[in-house]
């Protein structure tokens, strides 16, 4: 579906109705059928519904569409084209406010309709952001930079690798804070790599998205947005962090530390959860309150950027009964490295020794997580933890799978001597293993027990 | 005084809400119906306007984001999931709520369409957590026989009902959601009705047909009319849920003449050659001047550390004083946008130099506020109090209503009060609050589906009730018989040539009067109606023995109907 083409989506048969009709989209049209008169615009129709419609915007401001063996007769008495489009203001510059750079990956905190799939899909300038809320203008300096358009599980090592050089480029100039929009899906794979890939940045790194796409009135992206700039323009953390929903209710945001952070509902505002540990800050659009410790920020324009990666590299999610010849299709297949996400304390059955033995004498980097995600790997307690160990395998302690994996992929891509990879695994660069895991780290919440209702009743969700 | 209303070219179409009778809500699993004043947690959020498919804001979403709400929705765990607190998306539609729509938009005559498309209605006003009622159009072309004319019905739709509000008070607003996301449909008629009264029969006759179905909840708020009314001149301004239809002729009349009030001033600011444009206003903060005020209502916002704010509207004296409502001046056209808007809502909310308030030494304050806005004898001052951001935001809507004045009646949304009078709710949204759903991917409505539907709809009352006229049967008995179980067994008395009189007098009136003691007569079978009926008649019982006969059959289902009747004659 090419912008010029005046039927937007249509196929044959409605296609060839249209054109004998003399009508196309955004036509102002009387259309008799079967049921009577239908009044309105002819609406582009998404390519992934059928070709035997035509859908028209009423008076009302309704959408229908009218089957084509329901049509008498179209006529064409007007034409008014629909530009959804966000009024662009230019943002205001206020010497005396710190500068932020917003870059643009795509995802839902910044979208418009897309008609050929009915959906939404990204969309992103400063102005529109300014004209969708103006309040940004309060916390800082915004520059904006589109460097791609894609939804989250699009992202791939091209653009982590773009995303970290550019992520220097702007430290070195001297940018205060930098906020990245991004979809929610793989947020949290993106904020595990860029901590390895840009090491000790001097000024925040804020991921921001939104749960609700902006084009909903009651969308988290204007929240999440303040939040993430003011972070970046005022807070003292100089760390990459995810900025999301705490609470469902538009109240405070709380900043996870990038590898430590993970997307725990499909759904939810508050989806993303600190695993393993506390988050870093609660955050409102005014203020930052700092939960633990963390790298402060520096003035100095000092950072270290490895855009290292291997893709070969992948994640084992086991399941009792796995069978061993998986292990063997991805040694065959040139995998470099897995990561397996073990039972309790890092587990798999005994049956996938052998194939793991012959996966490490052929050179490839096998890693262990817990899929319970909160807790350390301990693989001495058990008898089949000392067998993975002896076999080489590497316990990465309390990392998140995903965590791990794009570890595993930033260190691959540097060295393939497992020695070498055992080493920078277990040696943390951003808190992706911790030595502590406090009392309160771990909060998974039992709806329905008393004590839990009564905290639910006093607290806003 | 209905003549004069034909003369100012009385309009009137009216949006009938109906709750259908499902077990779920429309897009997500919670049960319906379900009602509850006990909440188990909170929900805090705000709402934002968004841009309208053609790219255009809603003048009404824009207004709903100045008053800055702070919403909070009372969760109660049996009538609420993540969907209704708008952090899951929607289900598919709940099938049974859209055959049922089907079926009342082909018993209002509509043509049903082909693929409906699922719509997100802006509602800023915090009714809705999600910001938007999701809704679609079922049908459209309808039209309803009416007193020998016919009701156009414009469209018809299926949508999720909104929640209950328990609270508005300041920039707070509580709502509870179990209401929320249960289906209902909204049947549209064209503005077809010429008089009040019309108007209230008409809403009866719809609500009665869609009754008719027995698929349709009943019961306190599960029909709630929008009428919408104008004169010639005026514009659409739609009073919002009236629950009866009784209330809509007082409503209506007084809002006709509001309308006709609101076009005698448009013209007497055009006579003083005040527009939109030369319109002047003058804003400022007068706290000051107002320090030692004796009236009770500013000396305490005073002590609250709130503002005074003035706004002379230059050349306007005496139009404030103007009535538009029975007991009620223009003034309260400006009260109505500072309460909603500013949210100033402790009434009264305003004082203008044109009536001043009584009050102790009460010229002075007058005074005082005519000198610091250097008010002219031409000209009127207005003055609120409250938080400072809120008096400013209220001097500036007093002027918008002006503005407006300037051209006559606003497009509004007014809210019933008692004795038919109304007050302002908000601006009337239009079609540019519409947005596609893209998360709800069209619906197809298959042809043959349709004909499966038509072909088992239950007759129209109106029908009914016509050929139960034609039997005889009193007119205050037709209407409950044409919406009782024993349509079929009226037709087969009156083909046994029983007298139609009786049966009317019997399982019309009698059976009304039970019902109001409690009493059902649901299960008296067929058989045991006809033999009452033919007894009653042959042997001559009078009308005032009909309703104990009735009790004591309903009490004892086995009695002998000709010993219960000699028994009751003696």
């Amino acid at each position: 579906m090419s912008d010029d083409d005046p039927y937007k989506g249509y196929r044959e048969p409605a296609l060839s109705l249209l054109k004998k009709s003399g009508a196309a989209v955004w036509d102002n049209v009387e259309i008799e059928t079967v049921k009577g008169p239908f009044a309105g615009l002819i609406l582009p129709r998404s390519t992934t519904e059928d070709a035997e419609h035509i859908v028209i915007k009423m008076a009302s401001g309704y959408n229908t569409g009218v089957h084509v063996s329901s049509i008498k007769k179209i006529k064409k008495i007007g034409h008014r084209e629909g530009h959804y489009a966000i009024p662009e203001k230019e943002f205001p510059y206020d010497k005396r406010k710190r500068n932020v750079t917003l870059l643009g990956t795509g995802g839902t905190i910044a979208s418009r309709l897309d008609y050929k799939t009915g959906a939404v899909v990204p969309a992103f300038s400063p102005g529109e952001l300014y004209g969708a809320v103006p309040e940004l203008a309060d916390v800082c300096n915004l520059t904006t930079k589109k460097l791609f358009g894609v939804f989250s599980e699009n992202m791939g090592p091209e653009q982590y690798k773009a995303l970290a050089e550019e992520i220097g480029r702007l430290i070195r100039e001297g940018v205060h804070g930098i906020v990245i929009g991004h979809g929610t899906d793989t947020m949290h794979h993106t904020a595990a790599i860029l901590s390895y890939m840009v090491q000790n940045p001097p000024v925040p790194i804020v991921l921001v998205g939104s749960q609700r796409s902006s084009d909903r009135p009651s969308s988290d992206a204007a929240r999440n947005l303040l939040n993430s700039t003011f972070t970046a323009a005022h807070s003292d953390l100089a760390e990459i962090m995810v900025c999301m929903f705490g609470p469902t209710s538009d109240d405070y945001g709380l900043l996870h530390v990038g590898t430590r952070v993970r997307k725990m509902h499909s759904s939810y505002r508050s989806t993303f959860r600190t695993i393993s540990d506390i988050p870093l800050a609660m955050v409102w659009p005014d203020r930052v309150v700092p939960l633990r410790a963390c790298r402060k920020r520096r003035t100095d324009r000092e950072v270290t950027i490895n855009t290292a990666y291997d893709d070969r590299v992948t994640i084992l999610y086991y399941y009792p009964g796995m069978n061993p010849d998986i292990v063997d299709a991805l040694v065959d297949n040139g995998y470099h490295g897995i990561v397996i996400a073990g039972t309790g304390l890092g587990h798999v059955n005994a049956a996938l020794n052998p194939a793991l033995k012959r996966a490490i004498d052929a050179g490839v980097a096998v890693v262990m997580t817990v899929q319970t995600l909160w807790g350390y790997v301990h693989m001495n307690v058990y008898d089949t933890g000392r067998y993975l160990l002896e076999l080489g395998i590497i316990p990465c302690e309390n990392m998140i799978p995903e965590a791990a994996y794009m570890k595993l992929c930033w260190t691959l891509g540097q060295t393939r001597d497992l020695a070498k990879v055992r080493e920078m695994m277990l040696t943390p660069i951003a808190h992706e293993i911790t030595e502590r895991e406090p009392h309160n780290g771990y909060l998974v919440y039992q709806g329905g027990i008393p004590e839990v209702e009564r905290f639910l009743s006093t607290y806003k969700k | 005084m209905d003549r004069d209303l034909n003369k100012l070219g009385f309009k009137c179409g009216v949006e009938i809400h109906q709750q259908l009778l499902t077990d779920k809500k429309l897009f997500c699993r919670c049960p319906a119906g379900l009602y509850s004043t006990e909440h188990h947690a909170e929900v805090l959020r705000h709402m934002r306007p968004t841009l309208s498919e053609m790219g255009v804001y809603d003048g009404c979403a824009l207004m709903e984001f100045k008053t800055k709400k702070e919403i909070v929705y009372l969760l109660n765990k049996e009538s609420v999931c993540t969907y209704d607190m708008d952090d899951t998306p929607p289900f598919p539609i709940n099938e049974q709520a859209l055959e049922i729509a089907i079926e009342l938009a082909l018993l209002c005559g509509c043509g049903v369409v082909d693929e409906m498309h699922i719509a997100r209605k802006q509602y800023l006003d915090g009714s809705i957590p999600t910001g938007f009622q999701r809704t679609g159009i079922v049908g459209i072309n309808g039209s309803i026989p009416f007193e020998g004319k016919k009701i156009g019905v414009s469209h018809f739709s299926i949508e999720e009902d909104a929640c209950r509000e328990v609270e508005d008070s300041g920039h707070f607003i509580h709502f509870r959601t179990d209401r929320l996301g249960m289906p209902l449909i909204e049947v549209v008629t064209e503005a077809c009705f010429k008089s009040p009264e019309e108007a209230a029969r008409g809403v009866r006759h719809i609500g009665r047909l869609l009754r008719a179905s027995g698929k349709v909840r009943r019961g306190i708020g599960a029909v709630r009319q929008d009428v919408n009314v104008s004169i010639e001149g005026g514009r659409r301004v739609e009073i919002k849920g009236v629950p009866r239809y009784q209330l809509i002729p007082a409503l209506t009349r007084i809002e006709a003449l509001r309308q006709k009030a609101l076009l005698e001033i448009r013209d007497e600011l055009k006579r003083r050659k005040i527009t939109q444009d030369s319109l002047k206003a003058v804003e400022e903060d007068i706290t000051d001047v107002l320090r030692n005020s004796r009236s009770p209502i500013l000396s305490d916002a005073i002590a609250k550390g709130h503002r005074i704010r003035a706004i002379k509207l230059v050349g306007l004296s005496g139009i404030l004083n103007t009535p538009t409502q029975p007991g009620r001046m223009f003034s309260s056209e400006l009260a109505g946008r500072v309460r909603v808007i500013a949210c100033l809502d402790e009434i009264p909310n305003l004082f203008h130099t044109d009536n001043y308030p009584e009050y102790t030494r009460n010229h002075i304050d007058s005074r005082a506020i005519r000198l610091a806005l250097k008010l002219g004898p031409q000209d009127v001052g207005v003055i609120v109090w409250g938080p400072e951001g809120d008096t400013i935001t209220a001097t500036a809507e007093i002027k918008n209503r002006i503005v407006e004045a300037c051209d006559g009646v606003p497009c509004e949304t007014r809210q019933h009060l008692r004795d038919g009078l109304t007050d302002f709710e908000r601006i009337l949204p239009g079609a540019d609050r519409m947005y596609p759903d893209t998360d709800h991917p069209p619906v197809r409505i298959a042809a043959e589906r349709v004909e499966r539907i038509r072909n088992a709809l239950p007759e129209p009352t109106y029908k009914i009730e016509e050929r139960f006229r034609s039997y005889g049967i009193p007119e205050d008995a037709i209407a409950d018989l044409a919406l009782s179980p024993r349509i079929k067994l009226v037709d087969e008395l009156a083909r046994q040539k029983i007298d139609m009189k009786l049966v009317g007098r019997l399982m019309g009136q009698a059976v009304r009067s039970l019902g109001r003691q409690g009493i059902s007569v649901d299960k008296i079978d067929d058989r045991t109606w006809i033999e009452l009926a033919t007894k009653l008649l042959s042997e001559k019982v009078p009308q005032k023995n009909y309703e104990p006969v009735l009790k004591a059959i309903t009490a004892d289902p086995a009695l002998e109907i000709s010993s219960l009747i000699s028994s009751i004659k003696e």
